[in-house]
């Protein structure tokens, strides 16, 4: 018997606002414990949740991508229940109006496009971080009440490849317009798997299990690979599979049962007393689609088509938006665009991978590359000494033309003055232009080695090579 | 001879002012009081705090009526470095770690908190029965036999003992207005969003408001110039600015609601309301008795209890030991929070929190809350009716004088569905409604009640201040509190 698997999922969003979805605490992910909180994040009596208006441009910027129609209505509600990480005992969510709903996104896949039909987008906010050692619990409300979109694809995936091209394309456009960092590894990102499978030719779904803790996107294709294998085999051996969540083993590299699903948890839903419905203009919604940031896509496409780049280079440039945003601050400096390119995504890559650094750190900044391109193209440094600057830029402040001046690096490549130093040379060694003219090629060498030694070596050596031998054809 | 603290605000300030006498004075008066009083009025009486303020106060500020004045402030409200515990075991030793809204704004106007009132637990409860310190009597029996209700008990006998002249409330239901009736003050809550609610503990927050008990009107009217306004903190609050009405409006139309008038049977209540009327059809008012759905009226109760209990169960559900309150061992975290919650709330909030929870359960949510916001959205349309014709609606507080403990069943009589439960129609539409003295039974006050449109406060106090001159009491203090 052959399967067929229907899978959704269900990605939180953690949003980079500058302060938390509900409260003024700031939102970061490095200060100490429970710094980062107000008593609002600690749920302290009489505190009142406050609308954070970036988030809802950011929701909407994320919408506007993924083709959402937008709820002109802002509308809240509590989800309450009982849990440690919860201080309120209910999370503020958007369960019957979300801001987005009902649109789509297309991805790359091997084989092609594939659209995937997108149930809903909707605002929420973070709970506390625990960490647990031993008989003890800590809570950390750093993360509690920061920010959170909730994007429901409805089950049209059917593979483990779609599934990871799908979130790799919501990490591009969260990142890209910086709403999110967009990081698995990080939590910044997470990942819900539903997934059932079913004979093919079968219309009712199988029963259904979620895979939840998916913290890279390698792993959202491993799991549903190690599920639909998991799931198919129960049926085969004429079991059933049981409604549950389950955990992907990054180690096993297997799914693990975390707990059988009974009854779904009743949260009590019901509107949130103290945020009335907002009402969202026209001109805001319209203001925050135009302030949406470029799209990984739009890029690629402006790359290979306007900056004449190759897919390839493209392609790597938007992979990651810090990157992205490098390059076109060069691009925005000069138009060496190939050269800026291969600058980016070979020398200072290697740089990046061995220092585990981000580009925004790296201290070469797009000013001093853009330089330091102008000085290869001008032919004042040779590609040799173009690794070297690199190398001494990035310990140093100095700008490239400076700082290959004071290393006596720039070479002369004005054609007029490489024509005095010949001038000058042949008329000392009358007896190299009878050698040349008997076919000696070895006088060439000689003189060139001649104005080396009295130039200190600076002197263009492809240019003086041919106008030599243009001067020495002409005598 | 009177006090000069049994003035009202304007002329304790101009006593002030004329440095007859000093905020320290004053406040060592009203704290003398605060301890004589005998009616359970505090959680906490901040002597050392307030009469350390009061001694920096030596300038006097002609033009800020609130300088120097003590106050009283519900135990219900947060405030920094004070213990609040609104009345609840479960927030035992919870100091906030903030001012509430309110609290700044009369720290702002240099008024002198003397003390945190007692209050039915959790602002849940209309008899002044129910918080941890144990019960609320009413100054105006000697023999403690009566209720001052509730759910701001502590603050309505403050101000009728003559401890204060205003002090702060919170009104859910009728939290303000009903005790108002029975202590003989002036209660009054503005429009929903008029004042912030930042800093109120909440009970159920589509229905809360900020209110307050004064002795007059136009104390009501001084105190809302300065509680009201815009806050970024509370996203319900009004952006409009209060402003006091220079005039009345011209020709003002009252609606009498026939079957609220038709529940009372008190006659002594009904004659004064009776008088009252005349008084104001002299006065220039036009009052009608007019219809309203008696269904409607009848709804009031179950509708209030579904709403507001839903609300209560999710706001209180913080109250979980884990972040503040007393803290408890336990071996995972639910344990902790059952020995918190089942420790920490009454039997009665308790109750409250199960029919909370089950109205909202998902198969009974159609039925019972929803159902009950259908039937608010009814109300509010009916009471919208009203008001296309009329300015307010006017209609006696409560059908009785203050009831004895040993009456204070649940009951649910006809007059006890409607006549007791009238005024929550403010906090379902969220409407300006003020308790004004109408009458004594014996020796025993009671109120008569003005509601009027949304955001027209300064209406609602123009029109009270007129039906208080037609009435004629004003400024009333309970003897006995007056004499200790």
């Amino acid at each position: 018997m052959n399967f067929e698997a229907v899978i959704g999922l269900e990605i939180h969003v953690e949003m980079q606002t500058r302060s938390k979805m509900f409260s003024r605490a700031p939102v970061t992910y490095k200060a100490l414990p429970n710094s980062a909180v107000v008593p609002l994040d600690l749920a302290h009596p009489g505190t009142m949740p406050v609308v954070n208006e970036q988030a809802v441009i950011n929701a909407i910027h994320v919408c506007s991508a993924l083709h959402l129609t937008i709820d002109k209505t802002l509308h809240f509600d509590r989800k309450n229940y009982f849990y440690a990480d919860l201080p309120k005992g209910f999370q503020i969510t958007q369960h019957r109006r979300p801001i987005g709903s009902e649109g789509y996104l297309d991805i790359p896949l091997a084989s092609g496009t594939h659209r995937v039909r997108i149930e809903r987008l909707h605002i929420e906010e973070d709970t506390a971080m625990q960490h647990h050692f031993g008989e003890m619990s800590l809570v950390d409300y750093n993360r509690a009440g920061i920010p959170l979109m909730e994007i429901v694809t409805y089950p049209d995936f059917q593979t483990g490849e779609q599934a990871a091209s799908f979130v790799e394309t919501i990490r591009q456009i969260v990142s890209f317009t910086r709403v999110s960092s967009g990081r698995l590894e990080e939590g910044s990102l997470r990942c819900d798997v539903n997934i059932s499978v079913r004979p093919i030719g079968e219309k009712a779904f199988g029963t259904k299990v979620e895979i939840k803790n998916l913290n890279s996107i390698a792993n959202v294709q491993r799991a549903i690979e190690f599920e639909m294998l998991r799931q198919e085999r129960l049926l085969l051996s004429g079991q059933r599979v049981q409604q549950e969540t389950r955990r992907f083993d990054e180690t096993k590299r297997e799914t693990i049962l975390m707990r059988v699903k009974t009854d779904a948890v009743d949260y009590k839903y019901f509107p949130e007393p103290n945020l009335v419905p907002i009402e969202l203009s026209e001109a805001f919604i319209e203001q925050a689609i135009a302030s949406r940031l470029e799209l990984a896509s739009h890029k690629r496409e402006r790359y290979l088509t306007i900056f004449g780049l190759s897919e390839y280079d493209a392609g790597l440039l938007t992979k990651d938006v810090d990157i992205a945003s490098y390059f076109d601050r060069c691009a925005a400096l000069g138009n060496s665009y190939k050269l800026y390119a291969n600058w980016i995504l070979q020398d200072t890559m290697s740089v990046l991978n061995k220092t585990q650094a981000s580009i925004v750190d790296f201290p070469i900044q797009p000013e001093r590359l853009v330089a330091l391109v102008a000085l290869i193209e001008s032919g004042d440094v040779s590609n040799k000494q173009a690794k070297e600057l690199f190398e001494k830029l990035q310990t140093s402040d100095a700008q490239p033309r400076a700082l290959a001046e004071s290393l006596s690096m720039l070479q002369i490549s004005d054609p007029v003055l490489i024509q005095k130093e010949i001038d000058a040379i042949l008329a000392a060694n009358p007896q190299s232009i009878v050698d040349f003219k008997e076919g000696k090629d070895r006088a060439v060498g000689f003189l060139i080695g001649q104005m080396m030694k009295k130039t200190g070596g600076k002197l263009n050596p492809g240019l003086t090579n041919k106008l030599l031998l243009e001067t020495l054809k002409r005598q | 001879m009177k006090h000069i603290l049994d003035g009202t605000l304007v002329s304790i300030h101009e006593a002030l002012v004329r440095q007859d006498i000093t905020p320290l004075e004053l406040t060592q008066e009203a704290l003398r009081r605060a301890k004589a009083n005998d009616d359970n009025a505090f959680e906490l009486l901040l002597e050392a705090d307030a009469l350390a303020f009061a001694q920096t106060l030596t300038t006097p500020e002609p033009a800020n009526l609130l300088w120097g004045i003590p106050y009283a402030l519900k135990d219900n409200f947060s405030t920094k470095g004070i213990e609040t515990t609104a009345g609840s075991d479960i927030l035992k030793g919870y100091v906030p770690l903030y001012d509430a809204a309110v609290v700044e704004r009369l720290q702002h106007a240099k008024a002198i908190l003397i003390g945190k009132t007692t209050l039915d637990e959790l602002a849940m409860g209309g008899t002044g029965m129910t918080g941890h310190k144990g019960v609320q009597t009413n100054p105006y029996d000697p023999t403690h036999t009566r209720q001052i209700g509730g759910s701001s008990s502590g603050s309505a006998v403050a101000v009728s003992a003559g401890i204060v002249p205003f002090a702060l409330g919170s009104d859910t239901g009728d939290s303000v207005r009903k005790p108002a009736s029975y202590a003989g003050l002036v209660g009054f809550k503005p429009t929903w969003g008029r004042i912030s609610r930042y800093g109120l503990f909440p009970f159920a927050p589509s229905l809360d408001h900020v209110a307050y008990f004064t002795r007059s009107v136009e104390d009501a009217e001084i105190l809302l110039s300065v509680l009201a306004g815009q806050d970024q903190r509370d996203a319900t609050t009004l952006t409009t600015v209060f402003e006091p009405s220079k005039t009345l409006p011209t020709s003002p139309r009252l609606a009498v609601l026939k079957p609220v008038l038709d529940s009372i049977k008190n006659p002594t209540i009904l004659k004064a309301f009776e008088t009252s009327i005349e008084g104001l059809k002299h006065a220039g008012f036009t009052l009608d008795v007019v219809d309203f759905p008696l269904t409607l009226l009848q709804a009031i109760y179950p509708t209030y209890m579904t709403i507001s209990c839903a609300e209560a169960t999710s706001n209180n559900a913080n109250l979980d030991g884990i972040k503040f309150g007393p803290g408890y061992e336990g071996k995972t975290y639910q344990d902790v929070m059952m020995q918190a919650r089942t420790n920490g709330f009454s039997e009665l909030i308790k109750r409250r929190f199960v029919i909370g929870s089950f109205v909202l359960m998902r198969e009974n949510q159609d039925v019972l809350f929803l159902r009950a916001q259908k039937v608010r959205h009814q109300i509010v349309n009916a009471l919208q009716t009203i008001y296309q014709t009329y300015d307010g609606i006017y209609l006696p507080a409560a059908p009785t004088v203050a009831p004895l403990f040993k009456n204070s069943s649940d009951r649910l009589s006809h007059e006890y569905l409607i006549a007791d439960s009238h005024l929550a129609l403010g906090n379902f539409a969220g409407l300006p409604s003020m308790t004004i003295p109408l009458g004594f039974e014996g020796s025993l006050p009671f109120g008569v009640n003005l509601m009027t449109r949304a955001f027209e406060d300064d209406r609602c106090l123009a029109m009270g201040k007129t039906i208080e001159s037609v009435i004629g009491l004003r400024n009333l203090i309970a003897p006995l509190g007056a004499s200790t």
